[in-house]
């Protein structure tokens, strides 16, 4: 009994990387965080992600849009070496949002550069649901 | 009758504090998109001059060649246990111990200006970002390792060292000492990467930066 667990666990070691989380997930975990954080916390808006997506923040020169541009299913482009950047929206990219640290690292990363802090679980989960909510 | 002798040539001087520019540059320019050209830039430095060092290490000048500081791991280990009991002969060139650190650092550079650029061209998985930055992560601490250690020879052997990677020169025998400093070749070296520091800068604002300095 004892090795079938240790083999099992050993199972699941190897295959976690492997498994691909889907956009939904996300947005359930957020969905969670959020109301930790704030009581109040009444849900995503995809409208609210849009306008957060394509606005400057506390006096910065960039937006989300500054790259990922106004249409998040097309290419995007890179503002300062102007490499194409592949979709947001994941109907058109279904890659996009399937790696959780690939999205926190890249989150934490770009918040950085465009509001010069890191972005709220809230604003993460609202900018998900509107690029979740764009069809191809 | 000790004197002071000239161990390091030019090029070897010059590789090494471009090397530690590139790699802070790189290193502070890591966290931004804004500054991701200037970031791949000193990559691509870093790769170049570690390209000339490797050359260099088998037709440079006496104590820059492999044939010098490339020694057995039981020399190493043997240093090692000779430091401890302070009873440690200096070589003129890298000691032992040091010399694994360069070859550390030279190996280090290479894998992470590799796997840089291939993260750039988006080549391979999504764990190759993790494997830069690990890499990347690994040579700094060696970077630390490399520091320690030059201070605490220093400090041994009542010499400075970090002079010495300025001024090429160290106490030694008069017929330790190298024949030439190599310095055309050094200058060489130099113009060739201000020159790509220029054209590659941001969009060549190096350029227009050099021309608004220009007098004319």
């Amino acid at each position: 009994m004892k090795q079938i667990n240790i083999g099992f666990l050993m199972l699941m070691a190897i295959a976690q990387p492997t498994w691909a989380e889907q956009s939904q997930d996300f947005i359930k975990s957020y969905a969670i965080q959020a109301k930790q954080d704030n009581a109040a916390f009444l849900g995503f808006d995809s409208h609210r992600g849009e306008l957060f997506f394509k606005s400057k923040h506390e006096g910065g020169d960039w937006s989300c849009s500054s790259c990922h541009t106004e249409n998040p299913t097309l290419s995007g482009l890179h503002a300062v070496t102007k490499k194409e950047i592949e979709p947001m929206a994941p109907s058109v990219n279904p890659a996009r949002f399937t790696n959780s640290s690939k999205v926190e690292k890249w989150f934490k990363r770009n918040c950085k550069d465009v509001l010069s802090r890191e972005c709220t679980t809230q604003e993460k989960g609202e900018v998900i649901t509107y690029l979740m909510s764009l069809s191809r | 009758m000790s004197e002071r002798i000239r161990v390091w040539d030019l090029p070897t001087r010059f590789f090494h504090w471009l090397l530690v520019l590139s790699f802070a540059g790189a290193f502070f320019s890591a966290d931004s998109e804004r500054n991701r050209d200037l970031h791949v830039l000193f990559g691509y430095t870093i790769l170049g001059l570690i390209s000339f060092r490797l050359i260099w290490g088998f037709i440079g000048s006496r104590y820059a060649r492999f044939s010098s500081f490339v020694y057995y791991p039981k020399v190493v280990y043997l240093y090692l246990c000779q430091l401890i009991q302070n009873k440690a002969r200096h070589p003129v060139g890298h000691n032992p111990a040091g010399a694994v650190v360069i070859i550390l650092l030279l190996l280090l550079g290479i894998a992470s200006g590799l796997t840089g650029w291939a993260v750039y061209e988006d080549i391979g998985t999504d764990l190759l970002p993790e494997w830069h930055e690990l890499i990347s992560n690994a040579m700094l601490a060696v970077v630390c390792v490399h520091i320690t250690g030059v201070l605490v020879s220093s400090f041994l052997q009542g010499e400075n060292l970090i002079a010495t990677m300025i001024t090429g020169k160290k106490q030694g025998e008069a017929n330790q000492a190298i024949v030439s400093n190599v310095s055309s070749l050094a200058w060489l070296l130099l113009a060739i990467v201000i020159a790509l520091w220029l054209w590659a800068w941001p969009a060549t604002k190096g350029l227009v930066w050099l021309r608004q300095m220009l007098p004319w």
